[in-house]
């Protein structure tokens, strides 16, 4: 484990030197951001309406929060690297050394991510402060759980977007499949908390790896219960444990079907 | 000065033909970076189904209002990113002193440039727009007018990604402006006018034209007005003329990287 972690902090101090450009990406954040507070306001016409039990102040926080954990978990190593890594052939100089590729890209995604992902947080919280406010009776002492859940996210987020680029073994550009589980993501896992949705769609949600990569963090966040937690957590385990068996069987799988020509 | 444009047209179309020809040669690859972009854009029909279960004007659009605004959006980017795909990579072009190839060519540098790649998901783009439009169903006059106006859009799109892309001749950072210029067009093209304050829209209306592109055309379409279409038309020619003079003052400062590299 010890080169992995080697790789990883390279990666780190390497993102170190190019925090200028994390600055320029927050403008596009904070304006994003900025049409939900829009949005959302209109919709609430009376800041002290609740929609499904949440009031405006929660509504936006859950959007600040599962925005961060999405913009702070994008990134082009897992979506494109590995993709043309495997497209281009590349692939085959890292499969003969003395690392496993996989851990090797997880290792290096985290660096990459762990900057971004401190930064969008932190901007969050100062947003949220800035556009509605501290959120009522929010847990405080429960909040290193509530950041075990939201990591638990992004670890379960990355492996799902490796599983997907890992189809390009199969399938030459699994770009399309990336754009698809984004805007499952985004559009019924960001802009709004799965109450929203007919009741007969909610179980299904719930089973959905958005329940445990956006939804569960975001509604610990404004809205900590034990039980909740406990609940999440369960299904994070799982979701990882899951994940990392069905990446590896693909990996293994696709490594042996790969023909690189030389050149 | 016709036999010029004329040239310069056909000049544009056969590079933008063989831009798709190139692009098709993996078939699979191509059919579904088309399907799944539909199916993409397709997704966002729930949002807007989610939010008009909870009211039923929101920013003063109707729910059809609104599936107008995103086909208006889908195919005015469609077409930019068909056309003029390069516009978006103009700032990368010029940071790393790409332009060579271009400058040499008997042909308009700008429109050289700007039409020499073709982003193939964008024809999914197009293809959601023209199908979301046919389902809400418009008349003969409203697909004339949607059809007129989603070549404005294109074109005020494109210009405003050359005049941000033509920032990178002046400063460093330019890409960074670029791309998020660019991302925030598309943002803010999408949701209704009406939820926005009053300084959000006079920026719309001046420093940052996004009314000219959707906003102003939506109430075209539901409400002829020619005033209001003459303006969308002279802000078009206004943004032409102002990314073709930015770009050939920033070219002024262009230096080569002396990059040996081939157009494929």
């Amino acid at each position: 484990m010890k080169k992995y972690f080697s790789i990883y902090k390279m990666t780190l101090l390497e993102n170190i030197q190019y925090l200028s450009n994390l600055f320029f990406n927050f403008i596009t954040f904070t304006l994003t951001i900025y049409i939900f507070l829009c949005l959302w306001q209109y919709m609430y016409k009376d800041p002290s309406n609740l929609i499904e039990g949440y009031d405006l102040t929660q509504m936006i926080w859950y959007v600040l929060i599962t925005e961060c954990m999405w913009y702070g978990n994008r990134n082009k190593s897992l979506m494109e690297s590995m993709s043309n890594d495997i497209k281009s052939g590349s692939i085959a100089y890292n499969l003969n050394k003395p690392y496993s590729y996989l851990i090797f890209m997880i290792a290096k995604h985290f660096g990459e991510i762990t900057l971004k992902f401190i930064f969008y947080f932190i901007i969050s919280i100062i947003l949220g402060f800035i556009f509605v406010g501290p959120l009522d009776n929010f847990a405080f002492a429960m909040l290193p759980l509530i950041i075990i859940s939201m990591i638990l996210g992004v670890i379960i987020n990355s492996l799902i977007r490796i599983v997907i680029s890992l189809l390009s073994f199969w399938i030459e550009d699994s770009t399309p499949f990336h754009w698809i589980y984004d805007k499952l993501i985004l559009v019924i896992g960001t802009l709004f908390p799965v109450e929203l949705f007919p009741l007969f769609l909610q179980p299904i949600i719930k089973c959905s790896p958005i329940f445990v990569v956006n939804y569960g963090p975001a509604k610990l966040f404004i809205d900590f219960s034990f039980a909740s937690f406990r609940t999440i957590f369960v299904a994070q385990i799982i979701y990882v444990i899951l994940i990392v068996i069905l990446a590896t069987i693909i990996y293994r799988k696709g490594v042996k079907k790969l023909n690189v020509n030389g050149g | 000065m016709l036999t010029v444009v004329k040239k310069e047209f056909k000049s544009c179309f056969l590079a933008v033909k063989y831009n798709i020809m190139r692009e098709m040669l993996n078939p699979v690859t191509f059919v579904t970076n088309v399907l799944f972009m539909i199916l993409n854009n397709a997704s966002f029909i729930i949002q807007w189904l989610i939010l008009y279960s909870l009211q039923d004007s929101i920013g003063g659009y109707s729910f059809k209002q609104v599936m107008l605004l995103w086909a208006l959006a889908a195919t005015t980017y469609g077409i930019s990113h068909i056309i003029f795909h390069n516009a978006y990579r103009l700032s990368d072009l010029i940071t790393d002193g790409k332009l060579d190839s271009y400058i040499v060519q008997p042909k308009n540098i700008l429109l050289n440039v700007i039409t020499s790649s073709t982003s193939i998901s964008a024809i999914g783009d197009l293809l959601y727009g023209i199908i979301i439009a046919i389902l809400i169903g418009l008349n003969w006059e409203e697909w004339l007018l949607f059809i007129f106006f989603s070549i404005t859009g294109a074109i005020i799109t494109t210009a405003l990604a050359v005049i941000s892309g033509s920032t990178s001749f002046f400063i460093i950072k330019g890409d960074m402006i670029a791309s998020n210029v660019n991302n925030l067009l598309v943002h803010f093209s999408t949701y209704p006018e009406g939820i926005f304050n009053r300084t959000i829209k006079f920026i719309f209306y001046t420093i940052f034209p996004i009314s000219y592109i959707v906003y102003m055309p939506i109430r075209i379409i539901s409400k002829f007005n020619l005033g209001l279409t003459i303006i969308v038309s002279l802000v078009t020619i206004l943004t032409i003329y102002l990314s073709f003079a930015i770009f050939n003052k920033g070219l002024k400062r262009y230096s080569s990287s002396n990059l040996m590299s081939a157009r494929i």
